[in-house]
């Protein structure tokens, strides 16, 4: 690891407003702030069109932000308090494109020394490119594709040609804008592996956009989910899946059960405390968060957490209970998933595929206090 | 891991915001110099001649105490005088008229060749490519040679009836019509094919699938889904038989029948040249076209909707025209036949013979290669091509150097990219004779010899031309993908670098065919150079036209020959160029 790899991205209060289009306050991003350490696999996770890409195209400097701080290690790229915007040519950054990008007029080797070839201050020998382009091409195991054709390649090899195109120069900060969608299922997940271990073994520090929640909790150190422009919750990917900070995370992380329901007193940040549904019943949940009395509140429940049990089976004070009818059913393989009416509501349950369940026979559905996330409805 | 999350904007301090918010490609001064330049250079080009025209119609002619005051009179006279009335009503009727018969024919062989199992298809297309380099002159020659009162269509009709009459009359408005829609049906045909080209089988097999006929396939699916392709079209066509000079110099001037473009002529070519009235008519003329234009760019974004519904994968599998294919293969004889076939025989009959005779057996001993003989020998003829190969040739590189840079900063949006493209795009309702009549009249203004000169010429065609040469540049940058040159931004290219590197590569096969298209056209150009051209500076078309009004020559047929056999090698690695560009733009190259 050269020292440069080492430094940190700083990113602060960076903002960009589109004209308001259509309904709501337009697109963009409102002030987003976070920092990393150096080396960190780090992933902006939204739906499309929820300012991921946006931001990251600002740090890149393919976008011009209205206002904020950009800055890695010591070097300031962007600054709106002194003017300052450095030129994206300028920024030494690597980035692969969702589309890849590869020039098609130019061969393997030519594709992946242009960023040689053109860096400002810095002359690299004819012995050098030659070295540094066959060590990142090695690093993506396309070893001795040099004299190739990009048009000649599959999508995955172009995908790895982006990719040592972006770190040919060593840069101190690697961007990926959805690298992985285009490609098929079953490559797209030997990429994610191999992405991260490319990652871990170069040691750079990793901005990484994808609207795949399940990309991003198997690649990341860090995920920063963004909604509407809005950074909602930063934190490690079991944190964001375990304790989601709002209906909209919970919800965009895989599909839970969204239970509404009104809170029955207050609740301390991290307490169990009760909430009544809309039909009159009252389960126990966890709050992340301090709630007053009588809020509305979506109750996050997923579908893992429910277990089925017989009709009349008691159940610990510390879980829930909900009687219901099956209604009905998807063999998914490992596992069936049950659709279970209980009243007015209707939630999803996942059990072993080994026995299975006749519709209309009626359970009750148990699941912990603890695994029950209670979130205020009223925050957007 | 992290020391800082997210904050609500509400409590955060805002920061000043950056006073300028350009794109990536720079901000400042700097985004502003490139567009500026092309700017400045396209003003300077299509600008005074506007002027010169607007101000030539509005003050006094003459060379005393009187001229040069604002006069409305030029207008005045054009309007009160009823000829105005009858050449409008001439262009009209020639214009729709030539347009409907080259659109039914060149529309019908499109949707034969492409979409049936009709035998013969290649030869639509050569037949096509062929006809598109020769110089229309060469065309309307010939044909006046058939269908004239000696001609072999007339001397049949008087063998058959035993009159002493003609079937049919070239020097009329039928002759004009005629000629005029036979020389546009190879463009039709060539536009047309790659609409249906474009067009989704699947579409046309759901239809059957739904229990559809052939003939209601044919007319619900396949006929409705290119319906407004076929009428944008037409527009199209329509527009440019309005601008046309070709046919109606060449025979409705002999026939007294006059069009708008070729009164302005004539009031050019008086003696002394009235050009107060010329560039008032200009005027009037460039306003009719705007407004058939406004209409026409209506219409194709309309049909660009319907065009555009293109399936995945698709492949054009034609129709079974089962006992009706040798139907098919006929229409693509008859096409041959009447667009390539006669006008080439009869000018080759002609360019053998010492005179004009018509076509008998009696004659052929008097054939002769004496006219080749002149044709390949005299100095002054190489010179006339050499002439037209440069304008041809300059005019072309001047306007796809600037249609590269115009379309790039168009596409890409700099800043200023809007004035460029409204800027570049202007020339467009400028018919040929028009810019002739400005540039003429220029060329005698200016403190320079520009007047009489190649560069006059060439001139013109850079203005008349750009707008070709953007299509081609414009649509060539829109298919290079965004991200190709972010990636050699964020590699560390700077703008100028990426154009050099990454956009002018790969836009190497849609400038070369633009370019080809105008040397094209600008190689058979007749309605600017029949007035710049001087005496020294006399170009192919021109050169044709002199000798074959003057009708004492057979020279120019033979001299026609050589040069249709140049211009079809150029016009056949054009076409193998542009096929797939032509495909992907529709009537990108028009």
């Amino acid at each position: 690891m050269t020292s440069d790899t080492r430094s940190a991205l700083a990113v602060d209060r960076l903002t960009k407003i589109y004209a308001p289009a259509g309904t709501g306050g337009g697109g963009g991003i409102h002030p987003i702030s976070f920092s990393l350490e150096s080396g960190t696999f780090f992933t902006l996770l939204g739906p499309s069109g929820c300012g991921k890409t946006t931001t990251l195209r600002c740090i890149a400097g393919l976008e011009q932000p209205d206002a904020g701080r950009v800055s890695l290690g010591d070097t300031v790229f962007l600054d709106s308090s002194r003017g300052i915007s450095v030129p994206l040519n300028r920024r030494n950054i690597g980035m692969v494109f969702q589309s890849y990008a590869i020039w098609p007029h130019m061969s393997v080797f030519e594709n992946v020394a242009f960023p040689l070839r053109v860096a400002r201050g810095e002359t690299y020998g004819k012995a050098d490119v030659t070295r540094l382009v066959g060590e990142a091409l090695e690093t993506v195991e396309l070893g001795g594709f040099g004299d190739r054709s990009p048009t000649q390649l599959s999508g995955g090899q172009q995908q790895r040609v982006a990719l040592a195109r972006a770190i040919v120069r060593h840069p101190r900060l690697l961007l990926l804008d959805e690298p992985l969608s285009n490609l098929d299922a079953k490559l797209r997940d030997e990429m994610r592996a191999e992405l991260k271990r490319l990652q871990q073994r170069i040691g750079v520090t990793t901005l990484y956009v994808t609207h795949d929640q399940a990309e991003a909790l198997e690649m990341s150190d860090l995920i920063a989910v963004i909604n509407k422009g809005r950074l909602v919750q930063l934190g490690t990917p079991r944190d964001i899946y375990f304790n989601p900070a709002d209906a909209f995370v919970a919800g965009f992380m895989g599909s839970p059960n969204l239970l509404q329901g009104t809170s029955e007193g207050v609740a301390a940040e991290g307490a169990i405390g009760r909430v009544k549904l809309l039909d009159g019943r009252a389960i126990a949940c966890r709050f992340p968060k301090p709630i007053a009395g009588g809020k509305p509140v979506i109750v996050s429940v997923r579908p893992e957490f429910v277990t089925l049990a017989p009709e009349g089976t008691s159940t610990p004070d510390s879980a829930n209970a909900l009687a219901g009818t099956v209604s009905s059913s998807g063999f998914l393989g490992e596992m069936t998933r049950y659709r279970v009416q209980s009243g007015d509501i209707a939630i999803e349950a996942n059990a072993s595929s080994s026995q299975s369940i006749e519709n209309g026979t009626a359970i009750v559905m148990i699941f912990p206090a603890d695994k029950a996330i209670g979130l205020s409805a009223g925050d957007e | 891991m992290t020391d800082l999350v997210s904050e609500t904007d509400g409590a955060a301090a805002r920061l000043p915001r950056l006073r300028s918010t350009g794109s990536w490609r720079g901000t400042g001064l700097n985004a502003w110099l490139a567009p500026a330049g092309v700017i400045a250079v396209l003003a300077l080009l299509i600008v005074p001649p506007i002027l010169v025209l607007a101000h030539t119609s509005a003050v006094t002619e003459g060379t005393g105490a009187e001229a040069g005051h604002f006069t409305l009179e030029h207008f005045r006279s054009i309007f009160d005088n009823p000829r105005l009335y009858v050449s409008a009503w001439h262009s009209l009727q020639f214009s729709a008229l030539s347009t409907m018969l080259s659109i039914v024919f060149g529309g019908l062989l499109a949707w034969v060749v492409v979409r049936t199992n009709a035998p013969f298809g290649p030869l639509a297309y050569i037949t096509a490519v062929v006809s598109l380099g020769t110089p229309y002159i060469l065309h309307v020659a010939a044909w006046t040679f058939l269908l004239g009162r000696t001609g072999p269509f007339n001397e049949a009709w008087r063998d058959l009836t035993g009159s002493s009459g003609v079937l049919l009359d070239v020097y009329s408005m039928w002759g004009m019509v005629l000629i005029q829609g036979m020389l546009w049906s190879p463009l039709v045909f060539l536009l047309m094919s790659a609409v249906f080209r474009r067009a989704n089988a699947e579409m046309e097999e759901a239809a059957r699938m739904c229990g559809a006929s052939i003939a209601q396939t044919v007319w619900k699916i396949s006929f409705k889904l290119a319906w407004p392709a076929i009428t944008g079209m037409a527009l199209f066509v329509f527009i440019r038989n309005l601008e046309s000079f070709d046919v109606p110099v060449l025979i409705g001037g002999p026939a007294k029948i006059y069009v708008l473009t070729t009164d302005i002529y004539l009031a050019m070519t008086e003696m002394p040249p009235k050009m107060g009235h010329a560039t008032a008519f200009s005027l009037i003329l460039i306003a009719i076209v705007s407004v058939a234009l406004v209409f026409y760019s209506r219409f194709a974004r309309h049909a660009d909707r319907y065009a555009s519904v293109t399936g995945k994968g698709f492949r054009p599998r034609p129709f079974d025209l089962g006992k009706w294919r040798w139907l098919g293969g006929a229409v693509v004889i008859a096409n041959f036949v009447f667009v390539l076939l006669l006008p080439l025989l009869a000018t080759l009959w002609i360019s053998l013979m010492p005179f004009a005779r018509p076509i008998r057996l009696s004659a052929l001993k008097l054939l002769t290669l004496e006219n080749y003989h002149i044709v390949l020998s005299d100095p002054r003829y190489l010179e006339l091509a050499f002439n037209t190969i440069v304008v041809a040739a300059g005019a072309a590189t001047a306007a796809m150097v600037l249609a590269l840079l115009a379309g790039w900063l168009v596409v890409r949006r700099w800043p200023g990219g809007r004035v460029i493209d409204q800027l570049i795009n202007i020339p467009i309702v400028f018919p040929g004779i028009v810019v002739g009549v400005a540039l003429l009249i220029l060329s005698l203004r200016v403190p320079f010899p520009l007047y009489g000169t190649l560069a006059v010429i060439m001139l013109a065609f850079v203005i008349r031309f750009l707008p070709y040469g953007m299509r081609y540049a414009h649509s060539g940058v829109m298919q290079i993908h965004r991200e190709l040159e972010e990636a050699a931004g964020v590699a560390g290219a700077g703008q100028m670098l990426i154009l050099r590197r990454i956009v002018l590569p790969l836009l190497v096969p849609a400038l070369l065919s633009g370019w080809l298209f105008i040397f094209l056209i600008g190689a058979n150009e007749l309605s600017m150079s029949v007035l710049l051209a001087g005496p020294q500076t006399q170009v192919m078309a021109v050169a044709m036209l002199d000798q074959w009004s003057s009708g004492q020559s057979v020279e120019v047929f033979a001299l026609g020959m050589c040069w249709s056999v140049f211009m079809t090698v150029c016009a056949l690695v054009f076409y193998a160029l542009a096929r797939r560009t032509l495909a992907g733009a529709g009537e990108g190259g028009l």
